[in-house]
């Protein structure tokens, strides 16, 4: 059982100030022991993880610390040496891969677009999705429709990359690095984005080098060195 | 004899500019050039004996597809088993224009006519170039296809922009041959047969016959290579094989 800190109750006079406490509902992802490997070396190493609906998670860790290979065994595009991955109680190796993929979206870093237009990006996995709205949706202008998407900013590319993900209505969110080589701005844009995903419902999984943007997101952090899991500092 | 020694003269100067301009296929040029002389003088020698016998020439016709499923397989050495791969789509391509033109009596099967009709050296060509395009862009475009994975396509469904764009670069030679049949080209059928004292308008005939054949042989053998190749790279779990992701995270 993890302790978790949602939903977060506005401290009051009659009220005591947040505090840790249990958590029963089921996870709606769950990570137990995982052990992965590539080319032979260990990348993920007995790794656990517990993520609840409209939670945010941030994976923190440096360069080859494990956090992206976790986060592509999670959506099965890696295989899993050991361990388990469930998703809502049930192993993913019992699920359709390409369902799971549905219910648990990742956001890869430094998206690739799609050829063509930001509405055929936005449609490729729904066509019958409304790309207004999902633009919308992630705060960008509805006239980017016709834009070709290679043409867009780092930011834009982020957002449209979310809102592509989120055409089939997942569960769960896995965002690596998202905010990595954007200016404050959009950082502050995509940061209020995954607010945004969480207070929604979605259990959000970060990945991030910055300690103040986990600190400033998340509800809880693992943090990862060698593919292990280390005491968050 | 002074022809063959002017053609090595001419892979002579290939193999020098190859070397000038640091091409890296010097080697390959020798070796292919030694192939051809040594395979066509054997065949030369045999071809009297193996057009006499429908049996020879059965035989011949199965080391023809022999070799070059071997020689195709060669260049699709990164998926399991290419020899499948390859000799499955040369055999599904030459049979596409064999069975309709024997069958139907426009050529006869006799020996004569059997070995060059074959379509081999085309679905040859076809499956080596498509095969090879689709390794090389599964290879350079991982994560746009594992992009499209992470959207929830199937692993066929991911590939099949690049199955269409391999199979449409591995017919580029047989459309651009026969766009510009009698304009840029006199193809070998045509040259041979009027070479051998044949009426041209009747080589005409049956180059225009082998050409429009060849165009459905190496389509089939293209979309059958590509095919074969697309699943070689899916893993079980809708994973794509043959990445070679570098972890940076």
């Amino acid at each position: 059982m993890r302790l978790v800190t949602r939903p977060h109750p506005t401290p009051g006079p009659d009220r005591p100030p947040t505090r840790l406490r249990p958590v029963a509902d089921p996870p709606v992802l769950e990570v137990r022991g995982l052990r992965a490997e590539r080319g032979g070396r260990v990348v993920v190493d007995g790794v656990d993880l517990r993520v609840d609906a409209g939670s945010v998670t941030a994976l923190v860790g440096d360069s080859g610390s494990g956090k992206t290979s976790l986060l592509r065994c999670i959506v099965g595009l890696d295989a899993v040496a050991a361990g388990d991955v469930l998703y809502e109680g049930a192993r993913i190796g019992s699920l359709d891969p390409c369902e799971l993929r549905r219910r648990v979206a990742l956001v890869a870093q430094s998206p690739v677009m799609l050829p063509g237009d930001v509405r055929a990006n936005l449609l490729y996995a729904q066509p019958g999705a409304d790309a207004p709205a999902a633009l919308a949706s992630v705060g960008l202008d509805t006239a980017l429709l016709e834009r070709e998407a290679e043409e867009l900013s780092g930011g834009e590319r982020a957002r449209v990359a979310i809102a592509r993900a989120l055409a089939h209505e997942p569960r769960v969110v896995l965002l690596d690095e998202p905010t990595a080589s954007l200016h404050a701005e959009a950082v502050a844009e995509v940061e209020g984005l995954v607010g945004s995903l969480a207070s929604g419902g979605i259990a959000v999984v970060v990945v991030t080098h910055d300690r103040a943007q986990a600190r400033r997101l998340a509800d809880s952090e693992l943090r990862l060195e060698r593919g292990r899991a280390v005491p968050a500092q | 004899m002074t022809g063959v020694l002017v053609a090595i003269g001419l892979v002579v100067v290939a193999i020098v500019l190859s070397r000038v301009l640091a091409l890296g296929l010097e080697r390959e040029l020798a070796v292919t050039a030694i192939r051809a002389i040594v395979q066509l003088t054997v065949v030369g020698l045999l071809v009297t004996a193996v057009f006499e016998h429908l049996g020879l020439a059965a035989g011949f016709v199965a080391l023809m597809f022999g070799a070059a499923a071997f020689t195709s397989s060669r260049r699709l050495r990164e998926i399991p088993r290419p020899i499948v791969a390859a000799g499955g789509a040369i055999a599904l391509g030459a049979a596409t224009g064999l069975i309709p033109l024997f069958a139907s009596g426009a050529f006869e099967v006799t020996p004569r006519e059997l070995i060059p009709i074959g379509g081999i050296r085309g679905a040859m060509a076809a499956t080596s170039l498509t095969g090879r395009r689709l390794l090389d862009d599964v290879q350079g475009g991982v994560p746009l296809i594992e992009t499209r994975l992470a959207l929830g396509a199937p692993v066929q469904v991911a590939l099949r922009p690049l199955v269409r764009r391999a199979v449409r670069g591995g017919l580029i030679p047989v459309l651009d041959q026969t766009k510009n049949v009698g304009l840029v080209t006199l193809p070998g059928t045509f040259v041979g047969l009027v070479l051998g004292g044949a009426d041209p308008a009747e080589a005409a005939r049956v180059q225009l016959t082998v050409l429009l054949a060849l165009l459905g042989v190496e389509l089939v053998a293209a979309v059958t290579c590509a095919l074969l190749v697309a699943r070689a790279c899916e893993s079980p779990g809708q994973r794509l094989a043959l990445t070679g992701r570098v972890d940076m995270a």
